[in-house]
């Protein structure tokens, strides 16, 4: 692919001047070609650009406070994809599947098309002009009233320079510093860091530890970086035997916790006792208050001891979290952990100055008291974040004025008086500070999309227009303001959006005075309920900003595999006394509020507790978001931990009773156990010694020494090819002939999929919708017309009709009976079969074996007879079921702007046609076409798939299996490498998976 | 002086299948006036008519927008890939064997008692394999491509997949369609000649005439045609065997457990003839009734054809056995894994209904009484239809609900669409059938004619003995006549 | 007529019907052209379901003959990136404006022939200063599921005329082959010329 080119700044107006060319791809199969099409050229031809080349900016995501480097592909004026910036120290060319959707929220087809004007109570759009006239009014009003003071400004928290000049803008018009807010961030851990070490957060080395053991902390969902946590704890569990332990200690077991080697489940609430146990407190105490087994306690507080390095990570949010995150942080001190596994002198900046939850009910309770005169927000949704209980509505309308920045129409902006939608991230400037002395630059990839506009060039162009302020804003815009204050200045800058980084320190903004009057959650066991009620933010959608982008919605909860829905979670003992099944709708209730919503019956999680993801239930986000689940934080009440302002999200228990009714749960799993069929495999570590390469010898005449390679054809395909027999010249091979001119068949594109390191984020998956134009099937309004389950969210999927080509199957291993489990994640897709079984039986050549061995579906010669999937033993072919890909269907999966993210590589299936997983053979050509252009061979390792590229664990790899200078070749020899059903059906697939390597308890701590 | 043999006392005579006899039928214009009488629509009729033409229209109104809004509307649950409409397909191909088993094979073990019941047998077989032909193109996710699957010289330079079964399926459908229908109109001409002969009015005359190949009735015609028709039977009855069999290869060519056999072929055309037989009853009891052939149709042809029933009844309930404890004998996981699910698991219900169907009701007729108990004769058929119908359900849902990656495992439940469209198929077929038996006899004239003794002479009055010395006294019924 | 006669003519008649329906088949449901040109274009893969000889009205009437012929520009000139890119490239207004900023519409006498004014630069000035993009009418398209590079064409020395026909010398573009299936892959097995010769494999154009 092209080099991350450099864009002047200049001339990039012209981009989206391309109209007609560039939406070729969204046209369906089969469509006719003699209607008349227009080719539409440039206006005037852009520099640095070529039409049907990509071009590579260098930018920094935004989805959450973290500030990963992203890689926008963009082409003739639009950008249809991010990957990971492999030069970000961050991320190292990983994204997570929120960051893959980003580009989702840049064409939402619900953003706000312009500013937005409250007359006679309703939002109407209006100009730019007038919006800013508007404001401009109410800022000379404010100002000359003196109620410029009683201004609020709520920013979401980012890093960076924006901060610093919003507060400059504001100490300009005479009001206060802005609020910094960010309801994921893990307020109580960023106080007791900054007590204990002086930095809101150290970067953690899991690779250095030799036993991790976290309490609660979900360090690869939504606690701290997860992007780059997870790159570093892959790469620990990928050193095999010497790799860390990992005890996870907590309520519910997570994604995090399925990680885990063991889980060790506790009452909410009784954190802090085990913690005070392992750092060698009374052990009996803290099995009485937690309900785990002392011995468990002892022996782990043993290991702990012995363990040398360790890692010790504290997460929850509960009354006297804070006292929790500082007992652990004292434990690392006191196991020496400081400065090896946890590392304060290389801290993670992201979230500096973050302002607490108590800080934001602050300002509610200001507001309602109608101290605040002016509010503006941006990029938060504190009515949808907070508890209903906290009546921010109320709050809101107490203001005369509110403005929202906001992009999308959410339920607080839907109750502001002026709306000026500020750019996507991707259409935007700026910069981040995600580590000390890196800077992460910020640059669009494309023209806006709407008539929208960046909140700072706003914000600029009114201290322009206010003869009090003008003088000190000179700079044209944002952009120019950034230049000019940049350490290092234009050359700086310019040489740093080559990669998207650059070394230097940004000033930042005083940190926020935290207020510390809020209400003190009462200890969970002293409320109401018969069930603790566990309220987490989802890993899929975040706080729910995730929740307006399908891909998000259809990707499954990586634990539950449940999407478009809002689930309960509870014990699987518990379940089965009260005869509740998966699927019944329980009813629970808190004095807060109540909620009805179908269980989920999970071995997971703690007994008598019950569990919510935390991100559905919007009633105004759009038409992806809306209608969709319920919001569970109706139930919460608005306590908090005190001391470090953090609301409490895990605060009350619930009374949960059993309804009468049945929904089923849209899930993507059929049979969660094995069966005993070898599926996802793993391994003891002390039984890792003694294993032998699964290696397969068959001799075929005319390849005597023909062993076993993934993607290498079989013997009866060899036949076939006329390799068999005395005679080879029997059959004329054409290109399948290794010696053939085109030398095609000397390459076998393989992967290995590495278990050890896989976490099942399902980060793949999300990549793989992004570059496959993947339609996703449960939105609301794709489920009308059809001719079961009208209008549920999700029917389609019911219906098993997800078109995930590579999806993340996730088996139980044990734990029917209660006892310990071991989850088990296995990426699935196809498998590219040497001998595959759909190939013969299709009738029409539509799917075939190519000489370079991918498993090929060419879309326009299906007639779809499905013999192929119902032929195919890994199921993972997949059916267009209706007209995902037509406009004029209901199904329509890409409604208007939404399909100007369609990567124009990839066909866009027709309805009647089956699809899969293509092993990205529109980057293997193109490689190829480059590498031709270039008169060379493909490189070693020079590209690879959209899901190998995303993974944040680094477990898949992507290659030619029959050169051995490529990666793949030699994981593919690894000792744990097997494959599926290839014993069984005889399938020579080219996908290897690597076994995953298992840590039990050392047989001291037996009995655990 | 020729012997008179007195008929057996016995009540209920077990009648030989070879040489049944219609001893109701006197002469040649007997048979003329009595089965091309039965050719003028009646009001009746037309509102059968009318009513298939009905169920078809929905069918076709359901098809259409199955095409407009894409297959989902159907009930496939995916990784059931094929659901009703292959079922169907299957089940027609099935009743379609029946026919010409009839009138080839038993033709050549000169079994008397398909005289009277081949022809109905034989348009059925037409009708049914039409209609079958519909579902592998109504099947399609993109039935306006359906041509890709023929074999002919064209612009993209490909040719089909030669190793897939489903081509293979193609030729052979057409293969049998071309031969039956053959088959069915050879038969057909000397009645066509008759009926020609009888005909007053101008435009129907002419047509009869030209379908009756300008038949004279000629010691040499009847020659050629006596050659034609058993080289024809020949022909047809290999075809009786290859045809479902390489249906059945659509399902045992494939690795998904519980298709992977090598039984299918021979179990496949034991359960066609089977079903087949079953929708003989279904039709011929009604139609001898309403159009009061009893005398043609006896119950001795019936009991007759009970009797085969029966017989590929207990072929089939062999061949479950043997499915059932290759299930278990394999030893493979996954043959278990899908017996179980099967029989016990989420689709008993559905194996439940099959071998009741198929295997335990048909018992019965090891009872001569219920062998002769025509309205028996016709629930049983119905029975039979259904239990084939699920048979070809079982074979093919619980399969692939339940195949090699548990992740997948899932539930499979038709759409409104997709009973629309098998009742569209009820219809076409059901619409073909009546206009067949009001437009050309529904039993073959000549082949009866056979039977009945011919016209001679007799210088004297011989008492009871025809020329061919058989005994000719009987009771105006036939003894066990019941219904 | 006689019986006998009669019947003869059924058999005849399911020939007829029989020659008919391959015919067609092999025939495909040609779309008319909107003006026939008769040359066919190369080795007679001839028009099935394909618009060849389609030659339909241009908002401007640019001929590539005074452009290609007269002024000996280079088809590179305009079609700037069919060498290194999938995609050809369409001259930017500018481009033209480029030339046509000094050549305007008014044209002055030139040996035998007189003064004029050029309708089709009027129009393009137009255009540029209402900013507005030329909609020129898509004349050679391939479906979106075929992937043709045209780079790697050109940089194997495939002309330009080999697929779009002898264009300079058109006054008013037409398509030349009839693009489909068997004409690509006539090409890619070497039949036209050996050195051509590339992967006939589906997968290499169709994904």
């Amino acid at each position: 692919m092209t080099e991350n080119s450099a864009p002047s700044g200049v001339g990039r107006r012209e981009f989206l001047k391309i109209l007609g060319a560039g939406s070729a791809a969204t046209a369906a199969i089969g469509c006719s070609s003699d209607r008349v099409e227009r080719l539409i050229p440039y206006l005037t031809q852009p520099d640095e650009t070529v039409p049907g080349v990509s071009t590579y900016y260098a930018s920094t995501c935004r989805e959450c406070s973290v500030g990963c480097g992203v890689l926008m592909e963009t082409r003739d004026g639009r950008t249809f994809k991010l990957e990971g910036n492999p030069d970000h120290p961050l991320n190292r060319g990983a994204l997570c599947a929120r960051g893959q959707a980003a580009v989702q929220g840049l064409y939402n087809p619900d953003r706000y098309r312009g500013p937005m004007i409250r007359k006679d109570d309703k939002l109407v759009p209006a100009t730019w002009t007038e919006a800013l006239q508007l404001l401009s009014q109410k800022l000379g009003e404010a100002q000359s009233a003196g109620t410029a003071g009683n201004a609020l400004f709520i920013n979401k928290h980012e890093s960076g320079s924006f901060p610093v000049f919003l507060d400059r803008w504001l100490a300009d018009f005479g009001m206060p510093a802005h609020l910094s807010y960010d309801s994921l961030a893990d307020h109580a851990v960023l106080a007791a860091n900054r007590q204990s070490y002086g930095v809101s957060w150290p970067s953690l080395s899991f690779s250095a530890a030799k036993l991790i053991v976290s309490i609660g902390a979900d360090f690869l969902e939504n606690w701290g970086a997860s992007v780059p946590q997870q790159l570093d704890f892959a790469d620990a569990r990928a050193k095999l035997e010497d790799a860390p332990r990992f005890v996870y200690i907590g309520p519910r077991r997570s994604l995090t916790g399925c990680n885990a080697d063991q889980w060790i489940a506790c009452k909410p609430g009784s954190e802090l006792a085990i913690a005070k146990a392992l750092a060698g407190g009374s052990v009996e105490s803290a099995a009485e208050a937690s309900g785990v087994p002392a011995a468990t306690l002892e022996s782990l507080q043993k290991e702990l001891a012995g363990a040398g390095r360790s890692l010790v990570l504290a997460g929850g949010s509960g009354a006297g979290a804070l006292d929790l995150a500082l007992a652990v942080n004292a434990l690392n001190r006191q196991l020496g952990n400081v400065g090896t596994t946890v590392l304060p002198d290389q801290p993670i900046t992201s979230f500096e100055g973050i302002a607490t939850d108590a800080d934001l009910r602050a300002a509610l309770e200001r507001m309602r008291a109608g101290q605040v005169s002016l509010l503006m927000l941006r990029g938060v949704n504190p009515l949808f974040t907070m508890p209903r209980a906290a009546r921010v509505p109320e709050a809101i309308r107490a203001v005369p004025f509110k403005v929202s920045f906001s992009s999308y129409p959410d339920e607080t902006s839907e109750l502001c008086d002026l709306v000026l939608p500020d750019h996507h991230p991707i259409e935007s400037w700026g910069d981040a500070q995600p580590l000390a002395g890196v800077i992460s630059l910020q640059q669009p990839g494309m023209d806006p999309v709407y008539d929208t506009r960046q909140t700072a060039d706003v914000l600029i162009d009114l201290a322009k227009g206010n003869q009090r302020t003008a003088a000190r804003y000179t700079a044209a815009n944002y952009m120019r303001w950034l230049i000019e204050n940049f350490p290092g200045g234009t050359a700086a800058f310019t040489a740093g959006l080559q990669k998207g980084i650059t070394s230097g320190s940004l000033p930042r903004a005083a940190a926020p005075a935290h207020v510390s009057n809020a209400p003190q959650a009462p200890a969970i066991d002293d409320t109401k309920g018969d069930f603790y009620l566990v309220v987490y933010p989802s890993p899929t959608l975040g706080d729910g900003s995730g929740a307006n982008k399908p891909w998000l919605q259809e990707l499954p909860d990586p634990v539950t595999k449940i999407c478009w829905q809002t689930w309960i979670e509870i014990n699987q003992q518990t379940a089965r006394k009260l005869g509740i099944d998966s699927g019944d709708i329980l009813h629970v209730e808190t004095d807060m509020g109540e909620l009805e919503a179908p269980a989920y019956v999970y071995m997971g999680i703690q007994e008598n507790t019950v569990a919510i993801a935390f991100g559905q239930g919007h009633t105004a986000y759009g038409r992806y978001a809306e209608g969709v689940g319920y919001n569970p934080g109706n139930l919460l009440p608005v306590s908090f931990d005190a001391a470090s302002g953090s609301l409490a999200w895990t605060a009350t228990r619930a009374k949960v009773t059993k309804g009468t009714t049945f929904a089923p749960l849209v899930t993507t799993e059929g049979s969660a156990r094995q069966h005993g069929r070898g599926i996802a495999r793993s391994i003891p570590v002390d039984e890792l010694p003694h294993l032998e390469m699964e290696h397969e010898e068959h001799d075929m005449p005319g390849k005597p020494d023909q062993s076993y390679l993934p993607g290498l054809r079989s013997r009866m395909a060899a036949d076939a090819m006329g390799e068999v027999g005395d005679s080879p010249s029997r059959f004329q091979k054409g290109m399948y002939d290794p010696e053939h001119w085109s030398g095609m068949a000397k390459r076998r594109w393989a992967m290995t999929i590495d278990l050890a390191r896989c976490t099942g984020c399902s980060a793949c998956v999300t990549a793989c919708y992004a570059e496959n134009n993947i339609p996703t099937v449960g939105a609301p309004y794709q489920t009308t017309h059809t001719a079961f389950l009208h209008g549920v969210p999700g029917s389609n999927i019911l219906k098993g009709r997800e078109m995930n080509w590579i999806r993340l199957e996730r088996y139980w291993e044990g734990g029917e009976d209660g006892g310990e489990f071991e989850p088990r994640f296995v990426p699935m897709l196809c498998q590219h079969c040497g001998n595959a079984p759909c190939e013969p039986v299709c009738p029409v050549y539509a799917t075939y074996h190519s000489p370079d061995g991918l498993n090929v579906q060419v879309y326009n010669r299906c007639v779809g007879t499905r013999y192929c999937s119902n032929n195919c033993p890994y199921k993972v072919r997949y059916f267009n079921w209706f007209g995902y890909g037509e406009p004029a269907r209901p199904q329509y999966a890409w409604p208007e702007r939404m399909n100007w993210q369609l990567n124009p590589d990839v066909t866009v299936r027709g309805k009647g046609v089956m699809e899969k997983c293509t092993f990205c053979v529109q980057r293997i050509r193109e490689s190829e076409h480059r590498a031709k252009a270039e008169g060379r061979e493909v490189k070693p390792d020079e590209f690879t798939t959209a899901c190998a590229q995303a993974c944040p664990s680094k477990a898949i790899t992507f290659g030619d299996a029959a050169d051995d200078e490529w990666s793949v070749a030699r994981m593919a020899q690894d000792r744990r490498a097997y494959h599926v059903f290839h014993e069984q059906l005889n399938t020579y697939p080219a996908v290897v998976y690597l076994q995953k390597v298992t840590h039990p308890a050392p047989k001291s701590a037996a009995g655990a | 002086m020729a012997t008179v043999v007195s008929p057996s006392p016995d009540s209920s005579p077990n009648i030989p299948s070879a040489n049944i006899q219609l001893p109701a039928i006197q002469s040649y214009t007997q048979v003329n006036d009595e089965i091309i009488g039965t050719l003028r629509p009646t009001g009746k009729w037309f509102a059968g008519l009318g009513f298939a033409i009905l169920c078809m229209l929905i069918g076709a109104t359901a098809w259409t927008y199955q095409i407009y809004m894409g297959l989902g509307v159907a009930g496939y649950t995916p990784p059931v890939m094929w659901g009703v409409y292959i079922v169907t397909f299957v089940f027609w191909v099935g009743i379609g064997h029946a026919g010409t088993l009839i009138s080839a094979i038993l033709y050549l073990f000169r079994a008397g008692f398909r005289t009277t019941i081949y022809r109905c047998a034989e348009a059925m077989t037409v009708f049914a394999v039409m209609t079958a032909g519909l579902f592998p193109i109504l099947h399609l996710g993109r039935p306006w491509k359906f041509f890709y699957l023929i074999p002919y010289p064209n612009w993209r330079l490909i040719w089909p997949q030669f190793k897939s079964p489903l081509v293979w399926d193609v030729f052979a459908i057409l293969t049998y369609l071309t031969v039956s229908a053959t088959f069915l109109y050879i038969g057909l001409v000397p009645d066509l000649a008759a009926m020609r002969d009888r005909e007053k009015h101008p435009v129907r005359k002419q047509i009869y005439s030209v379908l009756s190949l300008g038949w004279r009735n000629s010691d040499r015609e009847w020659r050629h045609f006596a050659r034609a028709y058993l080289f024809l039977a020949a022909f047809s009855t290999p075809l009786v065997l290859s045809v479902h069999s390489v249906v059945s290869f659509d399902f045992a060519m494939s690795l998904v457990p519980g298709w992977h056999a090598t039984l299918f072929a021979p179990y496949f055309v034991a359960g066609a003839i089977f079903s087949g037989i079953g929708m003989v009853f279904t039709i011929i009891i009604p139609v001898r009734r309403w159009f009061n052939l009893k005398k043609y149709v006896t119950i001795n042809h019936l009991d007759a054809a009970a009797k085969l029933c029966l017989f590929t009844s207990l072929v089939v309930g062999t061949a479950y056995l043997v499915e059932f404890f290759i299930g278990w004998y394999s030893g493979s996981e996954f043959e278990h894994s899908y017996w179980w699910d099967r029989v016990f698991g989420q689709w008993w219900w559905a194996a439940w209904i099959m071998l009741l169907c198929n295997c335990v009701l048909p018992l019965t007729l090891f009872s001569q009484k219920l062998r002769r108990n025509t309205t028996w004769l016709f629930m049983l058929s119905i029975f039979i239809n259904l239990g084939m119908w699920f048979e070809r359900f079982v074979i093919f849902e619980p399969s692939l609900s339940h195949e090699f990656e548990p992740w997948q495992w899932t539930a499979y439940a038709p759409t409104y669409i997709d009973w629309a469209i098998l009742l569209g198929s009820f219809g076409f077929f059901s619409m073909w059938f009546l206009l067949f038996i009001k437009n050309l006899p529904i039993i073959a004239i000549s082949e009866v004619k056979e039977i009945v003794p011919p016209p001679v002479r007799a210088p004297h009055k011989v008492e009871g003995i025809n020329v061919s010395g058989m005994h000719l006294e009987f009771e105006p019924e036939t003894p066990g006549e019941r219904d | 007529m006689t019986v006998r006669r009669k019947w003869a003519v059924i058999p005849g008649l399911f020939a007829l019907a029989a020659v008919a329906v391959l015919l067609s088949a092999y025939q495909g449901a040609a779309t008319r052209p909107d003006t026939i040109i008769t040359d066919k274009g190369a080795w007679g893969y001839s028009a099935a379901s394909s618009p060849q000889g389609r030659s339909p009205e241009q908002p401007i009437h640019f001929p590539h003959p005074t452009h290609v012929q007269t002024l000996g520009m280079n088809c590179l000139y305009c079609h700037y990136s069919a060498n290194k890119s999938t995609d050809p490239g369409l001259p930017a207004v500018s481009t033209c404006m480029g030339c046509h900023l000094a050549i305007g519409p008014k044209r002055p006498a030139m040996g035998d022939r007189p003064a004029f004014e050029s309708a089709e630069l009027t129009k393009l000035q137009q255009y540029w200063n209402e900013k507005k993009p030329i909609p020129w009418v898509r004349i050679h398209h391939v479906p979106d599921y075929v992937n043709f590079p045209h780079m790697t064409h050109v940089n194997a020395g495939v002309t330009c005329q080999t697929c779009h026909g002898q264009v300079q010398q058109m006054t008013q573009v037409y398509q030349y082959a009839s693009l489909n299936m068997g004409w690509c892959v006539n090409c890619h097995v070497g039949n036209v010329n050996p050195a051509w010769k590339a992967r006939y494999d589906c997968s290499v154009c169709h994904y």
